[in-house]
């Protein structure tokens, strides 16, 4: 794959390299073969289905139609939003969204925060933390979900303590099983916060430990707005993800035994009626309308989100010297 | 903070009973899954194991073409860890290391893909395989993995940038081309990188590469964890009766490369992605 260097020359003109035309020129060209494979990897299989995809959901294809396809305007997108299914997806959808991501965002700080105490055997401790998160999703949902039927452990154990079971994969209760299930892998972030935490100097802490602050203060003066750029990052990353939530309220279905089962009216997310529509009614043009959508909420909102970022991201003065 | 208290011992108290509870709280799921799969079939689930029937595992093996499905998993695996560590290696070097007209630009498209839903490319991915004759063949595989993964790229860059322009001026004047830079220099001592997004994507090809699997491939061909999730343990001949005990012992051997691997890399894991320091 590295193809041999067409080099062999690279004047040699002295430790510092002078700014020839020459020379930048080979590195520009040198810079682009070396993302060509990202690069036409991303054109080919990226940007041409997504145009592709864009195309196809203002048509009305149906999967098998693509020789007559039909132009059919915004109709798909205003089906979107007239489509009392959709709408009610999509209220679940931010409702989960808007639960998880500020309690991933904080608990998964606040456990990293825990982890990077002096403590013997924090390997261990960081090893149990993360587990959750490496699990495969198939085996975490039929896990929970065997945890939470009727005559599950959870419910054995409530009535062990003299309470009544709970019907937790019912209507009333869908979301709480949902919610424990996600926040149980709420580790996946501790790897990237403690990468955050391990960067801030201990300089400063020595500094304001000298100058009297207490463990708190320094905490809040120093710890929290040190690392609010990697919390930017995980606060978009869960937004981005929160947003996708598609197979975990399947797997919590009561029958579930394909990607195509539904999950309790409660659980029922936008991603599961996207792809509901599109492969278990062949409604592709509709599907990709509402796939894009989604994608285009996603963009808003992360640009929202940084355009707060002036207001509570620290950064350091120095972002590598450009 | 770090130290924050250290010899404040009712301070200490509080920290290990927290470390201590949100460990069993971590653990006691994949415990009971554990105990469940050695549990008699049909029995109600317990917390305590009242048996040991390691048989469910010949199930587990037997009743569904575990096998088959086992190597197709270790064919997409193989394919989505091998090539794009190293592809994405060699991208993330090009951002780090290179300057060239347009790179700010490039760098900042390339994370912006991370934001896009896959579903939104792989369904139309789909009907342009579907006209070059790749559905149900593993070559959509191969060409995903040619591009590198965009959150590896992006780790790789970040390590790769820490290193001062010296290390490659140096080679450059002793004749070395900037490929040789890159595989004789740069590759060899970022072994943590190199682990931490070999995990990584080992992680999210073995574990959760599954719909793409269900989109473009036909049943026989399913890696483990699309099949897990569509070909139930069913009682033969009656589709109703799940036999969870089994399925808990065909989880518990799908886990396991898993935990297997994580454990043996998990020392470059932090390494790895605190090396790339991560900033904003």
């Amino acid at each position: 794959m590295i193809r041999p260097a067409a080099s062999g020359t690279a004047p040699a003109l002295g430790a510092k390299p002078k700014r020839f035309r020459g020379k930048s020129f080979k590195e520009a060209m040198e810079f682009y073969v070396f993302i060509s494979p990202w690069f036409v990897v991303f054109v080919l299989l990226g940007l041409i289905p997504l145009l592709y995809g864009l195309y196809l959901s203002f048509t009305n294809y149906a999967g098998f139609n693509m020789d007559r396809l039909k132009f059919v305007g915004f109709a798909n997108y205003h089906k979107v939003f007239t489509d009392n299914d959709a709408m009610y997806s999509l209220g679940r959808t931010l409702l989960i969204t808007g639960i998880m991501v500020p309690l991933s965002t904080i608990l998964g700080f606040l456990l990293a925060v825990l982890l990077n105490q002096n403590i013997k055997n924090i390997g261990l401790y960081r090893t149990l933390f993360f587990i959750p998160s490496i699990i495969p999703v198939v085996a975490v949902g039929t896990m929970w979900r065997s945890l939470f039927v009727d005559d599950g452990v959870v419910n054995n154990a409530l009535e062990s303590l003299g309470l009544q079971p709970v019907d937790w994969l019912g209507y009333d209760y869908a979301m709480v099983p949902l919610l424990i299930m996600l926040l149980w892998g709420v580790g996946g972030g501790i790897l990237i916060y403690l990468a955050g935490l391990k960067g801030v100097s201990k300089d400063l802490y020595e500094a304001a430990a000298i100058d009297g602050a207490t463990a708190l203060q320094r905490f809040v003066k120093i710890t929290v707005p040190l690392v609010t750029p990697v919390l930017f990052f995980q606060f978009i990353m869960n937004i981005i993800g929160s947003l996708q939530i598609f197979v975990q309220p399947i797997l919590l279905a009561a029958n579930s035994n394909s990607l195509l089962s539904l999950p309790i009216r409660p659980n029922y997310v936008y991603s599961v009626h996207a792809f509901q529509q599109i492969f278990a009614y062949g409604r592709f043009g509709y599907g990709l309308a509402l796939l894009w959508v989604l994608f285009i909420m996603i963009l808003v909102l992360t640009v929202i989100v940084f355009s707060t970022s002036k207001l509570w991201v620290f950064y350091e003065v120095d972002q590598e010297g450009r | 903070m770090v130290n924050a208290g250290a010899r404040n011992k009712p301070f200490r108290i509080v920290i290990y009973t927290l470390l201590v509870a949100l460990s069993i709280l971590f653990v006691v799921p994949l415990y009971w899954l554990l105990t469940n799969s050695v549990q008699t079939v049909g029995s109600a689930s317990t917390f305590w194991p009242t048996s040991f029937r390691l048989e469910n595992y010949k199930y587990a093996v037997t009743l569904i073409d575990y096998w088959n499905f086992a190597r197709n998993s270790i064919i997409i695996t193989a394919i989505s860890v091998l090539i794009p560590t190293l592809t994405s290696a060699f991208v993330g070097f090009g951002f780090a290391r290179l300057r060239a007209p347009g790179k700010n630009v490039l760098f900042l498209l390339m994370l912006s893909t991370m934001m896009l839903p896959a579903i939104v490319t792989q369904i139309p991915t789909y009907v342009i395989f579907f006209k070059i004759g790749f559905i149900n063949t593993f070559w959509p595989w191969f060409f995903w993995a040619l591009g590198g993964s965009a959150f590896s790229i992006f780790l790789y860059r970040q390590f790769f940038a820490t290193f001062p322009k010296d290390l490659e001026e140096a080679a450059t004047i002793d004749g070395c081309s900037t490929y040789r830079i890159f595989w004789n220099i740069f590759l060899p001592i970022s072994l943590p990188v190199i682990a931490t997004v070999a995990i990584l994507s080992f992680n999210g090809s073995w574990g959760n590469d599954y719909i793409t699997p269900f989109m473009f491939l036909q049943n026989d061909k399913y890696p483990l964890a699309t099949a897990l999730f569509s070909i139930g343990y069913v009682f033969p001949g009656q589709k109703d009766i799940t036999l969870t005990q089994v399925q808990s012992a065909g989880l518990i051997l799908f886990v396991l490369p898993i935990i297997v691997v994580f454990f043996l890399g998990q020392r470059y894991l932090v390494e790895g992605v605190v090396s790339s320091a991560i900033k904003g």
